[in-house]
């Protein structure tokens, strides 16, 4: 779907979780994270890293110079998960 | 950092390594297989100035509309129309294909919905389609979801004055 939009001329980037998957698939632009799946976005309430990470994405759709290149953001799931544990306790989540 | 993509399956430090060969080996021929890449399409105007839309296979949809079917034996090939002014407890999944313990509590995990329209109100993009497009990634016959599926989102997308699209799997 993201390269039939891709070839009707409407740039596209996409998260994803599961590198293999991605080499398999070729889309146009992809940005890696290490995250559990259905988790594209990071974990709950954790607005500043679900902002960046689309902040990435769209840096990547303007970015990119190859077709199929797959960006590498420095950012690790048990970072997302610690941070994200710290704003729920101080949201009274936890 | 960035790479092109080599097909290597390195699985490097994604949580489930061998995705791709185990949903293939469980569901024969139902995962997506291309040789080769598309042209890149150009950002045409500053992201300040373009609409945004997102394509999302997490199943996403309305309050009301037909449940996606996850367990038709050859996948649900329908997808939703979900209004990017949509408030999250407008929203539901159903869904029994990947981990929704995150989006449960917040839906902005997989359907970044709230993230999207405060960076059209900041500017930062130049706005939102009026509405973005839900699936779901079970459907077996990659053939007949390229020539359905994919091409009707495609379709709706264009119509929708769509100028970058956002697409996330789940």
């Amino acid at each position: 779907m993201q390269r039939d939009l891709e070839q009707r001329g409407i740039p596209t980037v996409s998260p994803t979780v599961s590198l293999d998957v991605t080499q398999h698939a070729k889309p146009p632009r992809a940005v890696f994270l290490p995250f559990l799946m259905g988790h594209h976005f990071g974990v709950p309430f954790h607005r500043d890293l679900q902002r960046r990470i689309i902040l990435e994405c769209l840096d990547h759709l303007v970015n990119a110079e190859r077709p199929g290149e797959i960006r590498f953001p420095s950012i690790t799931w048990a970072q997302a998960r610690r941070e994200g544990i710290e704003i729920e306790r101080r949201l009274g989540l936890r | 950092m960035t790479e092109a993509s080599s097909g290597s399956g390195s699985g490097r430090g994604q949580l489930r390594p061998g995705l791709w060969d185990t949903v293939n080996e469980r569901y024969p021929g139902s995962m997506i297989d291309k040789m080769d890449f598309v042209p890149l399409a150009p950002v045409r105007k500053p992201l300040s100035e373009c609409r945004l839309v997102f394509v999302s296979t997490s199943g996403v949809q309305p309050k009301g509309t037909m449940p996606f079917d996850t367990v038709h034996p050859v996948g649900d090939y329908s997808f939703r129309r979900v209004p990017s002014s949509a408030r999250p407890e407008d929203l539901e999944i159903h869904q029994i294909k990947y981990p929704t313990m995150g989006a449960n509590r917040d839906i902005n995990v997989i359907f970044p919905i709230e993230r999207l329209r405060e960076l059209a109100d900041e500017g930062v993009i130049g706005g939102l389609t009026e509405n973005f497009y839900t699936f779901i990634g079970y459907n077996m016959d990659p053939e007949r979801l390229e020539r359905t599926l994919a091409a009707e989102i495609a379709t709706a997308v264009s119509e929708e004055g769509a100028d970058i699209a956002l697409a996330a799997p789940a």
